[in-house]
């Protein structure tokens, strides 16, 4: 704008100066011989990107950090929303000691509902829960989970079938049975389906039912749930992965 | 009737795999494997047996699909 203002012969012959847009430097104007300060030094130049590259990777970093937050956010209130498992229950373990909901609290819980006459489904899901409590076992930082079994078969399943049952699987797991109606309760609060067939002569039935194991964290709510396809060592990782980043989802 | 204990659910698995084994060796031609047949009844509970059955249905047939792919009806003459 300034240059507009001389006379035009001295535009013709005094050396073009870039229009001063960066604050002067302290050693002057010029560059570091007096000469005409044309752009700046190779190693101004690589500062100048470092740090905009720098500025604009952290800004990334802050943006997928904020990103993943809210999406944990998100699902603690979805989880907080759904409740499941939220209520007490009212059981009977197998050695006949009342439980309630509460005497698990600030345990890390995996659930299966099922029935001691299964064919098949059962003990192998059984037998995948115990070993993924093993696999959590044997990382003595970790807390130790509580393994918990409920029937879906009240009528046949009392507290010594149960507690024959359970014996046969990891040492600390817990069988819990009722009345047909606590047993229900328990049931639709975890949104677990079950409907005993049709019986036979003997008077024997098979029942269908959900086929999950549930991860309750410490506060008692429902945090995941692990289907047929998840090996031992899968649920034994996420549970892992949710006990180091856990935040309770009642305050 | 008391469930079936640990041991005698893993002796008529056992039987039940034996006598699949023998389906499947004689391509499901069940007069030949009836040996295995009773001994599978025998040390399983009845309801089981349905069930095995109808499991072992259910996996033919997913096999059927898996290998010979759907055909709907083909009675158009096309597939």
């Amino acid at each position: 704008m300034a240059l507009a203002l001389l006379p035009a012969r001295c535009l013709r012959r005094l050396p073009l100066r870039p229009p001063r847009l960066l604050p002067a430097p302290s050693r002057g104007l010029s560059g570091p011989r007096g000469g005409p300060p044309s752009a700046l030094p190779l190693g101004r130049r690589v500062a100048v990107v470092a740090a905009v590259g720098g500025a604009a990777g952290g800004a990334w970093l802050y943006l997928r950090a904020r990103k993943e937050r809210e999406r944990r956010e998100r699902r603690r209130r979805e989880l907080r929303a759904l409740a499941l498992g939220q209520g007490d229950f009212q059981l009977v373990d197998h050695r006949g000691r009342p439980r309630c909901k509460a005497d698990f609290r600030g345990q890390w819980v995996l659930l299966y509902f099922g029935f001691t006459h299964c064919p098949d489904v059962c003990p192998d899901e059984l037998e995948k829960l115990s070993r993924a409590v093993e696999l959590l076992d044997r990382d003595a930082a970790l807390p130790r989970v509580q393994p918990l079994f409920i029937t879906v078969d009240p009528e046949r399943d009392d507290v010594a079938a149960v507690g024959r049952y359970v014996r046969d699987f990891h040492p600390r797991l817990l069988g819990l049975t009722g009345s047909p109606e606590q047993v229900r309760a328990v049931s639709s609060a975890y949104r677990v389906y079950a409907s005993a067939g049709p019986k036979d002569e003997d008077g024997d039935y098979i029942v269908d039912h959900t086929i999950i194991i549930y991860l309750l964290g410490p506060d008692g709510l429902f945090l995941d749930y692990y289907n047929r396809s998840k090996t031992a060592d899968k649920i034994a990782e996420s549970v892992r992965r949710h006990m180091e980043s856990y935040e309770p989802l009642l305050d | 009737m008391s469930a079936p204990t640990m041991e005698e659910r893993k002796a008529c698995w056992a039987a039940r795999d034996e006598f699949w084994r023998c389906l499947d060796t004689h391509t499901e031609d069940a007069p030949r494997c009836e040996k295995l047949r009773r001994s599978f009844e025998s040390l399983c509970p009845q309801q089981w047996v349905k069930y095995f059955d109808k499991r072992r249905d259910f996996l033919k047939y997913k096999e059927k699909l898996e290998t010979e792919g759907f055909h709907p009806a083909e009675t158009d003459g096309k597939s």
